[in-house]
């Protein structure tokens, strides 16, 4: 740094002089200005470390990752889409499970495409057969009906939510923040 | 009243307004580099190879001027537009239907920043053709630094232009955003903080929005602004365009001409002689002139043919607004503004199945792969190796492999641009260009 070679040229000007710097060329005012700059640094470490801090809210004005969905009656039986929060709610007969529509790959929206034939596939290992399917508009990923990615550049299956029903009113809840595996089934 | 004092009494202030830019003498043209404001950006005597608009295009120019009328242009929005969610989208459709010349200045704004990314990118590609980054026969040069500091410049480009296509808050801006912060959510170990510190959360609303107006308006200008300063300093230190170098060397062949003493102080404050003319070791009166006029007259040409295409072309193509911002329909195909699409097309391959483990192509095509690039681009001018003589030539034979790879890693941002500009339709399939579009439901 130059204006550190400034400093230096001075204390030795000093030391030169006879002043009481020892053979290291140490000085007490050598000492100072490390010592204020020093001081500088961390004070704008300090500061900025506290502006960037700032910039992480503590309170979030963001609609709540567990809401109630409706009563599962009003459900009709198969797919039923919540736009707002993204999910599909599917319900066979009693049983309800709950599907994410975010993309894994990067968080657009996928949307359900019902076969014009079915097709056998094979998940797990289990032959299945297939009605719909999850197509991603922006990337071309592409899900099996439960979630399993199969083709275009998604890494993982479509996320799976816990469902539970409401003690107060038996509404069925959806709970974003909670992800269960793909066998997981509310009946009601 | 005595007319022939009021002509001369106008002529007076019209030569006190113009005598820098028309100077009587060469005595007078230095003087106004010395004296001149803005003038003082110059060197007094300019190279002729380096006036030359066959040499650079003077696309550093162009660049700097679409960079003018940016922020003229974007001033003026900034007192029309609400960077609000609730009303973002109806200020940007008021700009465009209601206000007077509101369609002009928010297109020109358009035009001008789609432009200024084409511009600096083209930029950065005569630069490198011409082993301008490197240094060449002159002192205490250091154009491996500007180069890094254009790479940063045209870095900040692409990220004025993200957070700028956000701000009108319709169907484009919104979808754009969701799959740019999912790129940087990507990133290891600190890819969901990033994500989380863009936004101001971790969806996308009022806080996000804000974030980006601040980043777009005020943080990233006055980078841009800053290292552009710093750009042209350098440019000035290293002693002007890389064409001088060449000059330079090439003189030295010819019988020699005794070397002037007279030298050109900056103002009479430095002390010795200023690296432009360490470097100008040419025969002053066969190859440079004076800057002032030769060099203003271009840069005003330059300018005035900017204004003019950004003008024309604004007039000429409509600038779209998509529907307001809704986050419950993706719309289909969802593609983001043409000079992003190689990184969509980017993060859509590369995703790679190693046995159980997936790799995501946002890590690959959308962090490692721009990252490695953008890397590269930082070292290669320690890594060539070529000859001085290189230094300020079109496609020089003995840099002629380095200048092929470029040109392919060029052509493949280039072919991946077209690919996803003109050939991709609903659910990023492939079409061509002259085949038709199947009908897709939009919503669920």
């Amino acid at each position: 740094m130059k204006s550190m070679r400034l400093f230096r040229k001075r204390e030795e000007g000093v030391a030169s002089r006879g002043a009481q710097g020892p053979a290291t060329g140490q000085t007490r005012r050598s000492w100072l200005d490390r010592t204020g700059l020093a001081a500088l640094a961390l004070s704008i470490t300090g500061i900025g470390s506290a502006f960037v801090r700032s910039l992480f809210p503590n309170v979030l004005y963001e609609p709540a990752q567990r809401f109630k969905a409706g009563l599962p009656e009003q459900f009709s039986e198969g797919a039923t889409f919540l736009e707002d929060q993204r999910v599909y709610v599917f319900r066979e007969q009693k049983t309800f499970y709950c599907i994410s529509a975010v993309c894994t790959h990067l968080g657009c929206t996928v949307k359900m495409v019902n076969l014009n034939q079915p097709k056998t596939v094979t998940i797990g290992g289990r032959q299945v057969q297939e009605r719909r399917e999850f197509h991603c508009p922006c990337h071309g990923s592409r899900y099996y009906s439960d979630g399993t990615n199969y083709s275009g550049p998604a890494p993982t299956p479509l996320a799976w939510h816990k469902l539970e029903i409401a003690p107060d009113d038996g509404s069925l809840i959806v709970d974003l923040s909670t992800k269960v595996g793909r066998d997981f089934r509310l009946t009601v | 009243m005595d007319t022939t004092k009021t002509r001369s009494t106008g002529k007076e202030v019209w030569r006190r307004l113009t005598w820098t830019w028309s100077p009587a003498g060469s005595r007078e043209a230095g003087d106004s580099v010395v004296r001149n404001f803005i003038l003082h950006w110059f060197p007094a005597k300019v190279s002729l190879p380096s006036l030359s608009y066959g040499y650079s295009f003077w696309l550093g120019t162009v660049s700097a001027v679409l960079f003018l009328i940016l922020s003229l242009t974007g001033m003026i929005l900034m007192f029309l537009y609400v960077p609000s969610v609730e009303r973002a989208y109806q200020s940007v459709k008021d700009i465009e239907f209601v206000v007077s010349f509101g369609w002009f200045l928010r297109g020109l704004h358009r035009i001008a920043a789609h432009l200024m990314v084409a511009v600096v990118f083209l930029h950065m590609v005569r630069v490198f053709l011409t082993a301008a980054y490197r240094n060449g026969a002159g002192a205490n040069q250091a154009r491996p630094l500007n180069w890094i500091i254009g790479v940063t410049l045209l870095l900040a480009t692409f990220l004025l232009s993200f957070t700028g296509y956000l701000l009108p808050w319709d169907q484009l801006a919104f979808w754009a955003i969701t799959v740019g912060t999912n790129i940087a959510s990507a990133a290891p170990l600190v890819g969901e903080k990033i994500r989380f510190l863009l936004l101001g959360g971790n969806t996308i609303d009022q806080n996000a929005l804000l974030r980006f107006y601040v980043l777009h308006c005020f943080f990233l200008p006055v980078l841009v602004l800053f290292l552009f300063c710093w750009h042209m300093w350098r440019v000035r230190k290293d002693g002007g365009l890389a064409c001088v170098d060449h000059l330079a060397l090439s003189q030295k062949k010819e019988p020699a001409a005794p070397v002037k003493a007279k030298t050109y102080s900056l103002l009479g404050l430095a002390r010795g002689r200023t690296v432009h003319v360490e470097t100008a070791l040419v025969d002053e009166d066969r190859y440079t002139v004076d800057s002032s006029p030769n060099l203003t007259r271009r840069l005003l040409v330059a300018t005035l043919a900017t204004m003019l295409v950004c003008s024309l072309l604004t007039i000429a193509v409509p600038t779209p607004l998509e529907e307001a911002a809704n986050p419950k329909v993706t719309p289909n195909p969802a593609k983001a503004p043409w000079y992003f699409l190689w990184l969509q097309e980017l993060v859509t391959i590369t995703t790679v199945q190693l046995g159980d483990f997936t790799i995501n192509g946002a890590l690959i095509g959308g962090i490692l792969v721009p990252g490695i690039l953008v890397a590269l681009a930082c070292a290669w001018p320690f890594l060539d190796r070529s000859s001085p003589a290189a230094v300020g030539v079109w496609l020089a034979r003995e840099r002629r492999r380095q200048n092929l790879v470029f040109l392919i890693i060029v052509a493949a941002v280039v072919i991946l641009t077209i690919v996803g500009t003109f050939m991709r339709g609903p659910y990023w399939k492939f079409f061509w260009p002259w085949q038709a579009w199947p009908d897709v439901p939009v919503h669920f």
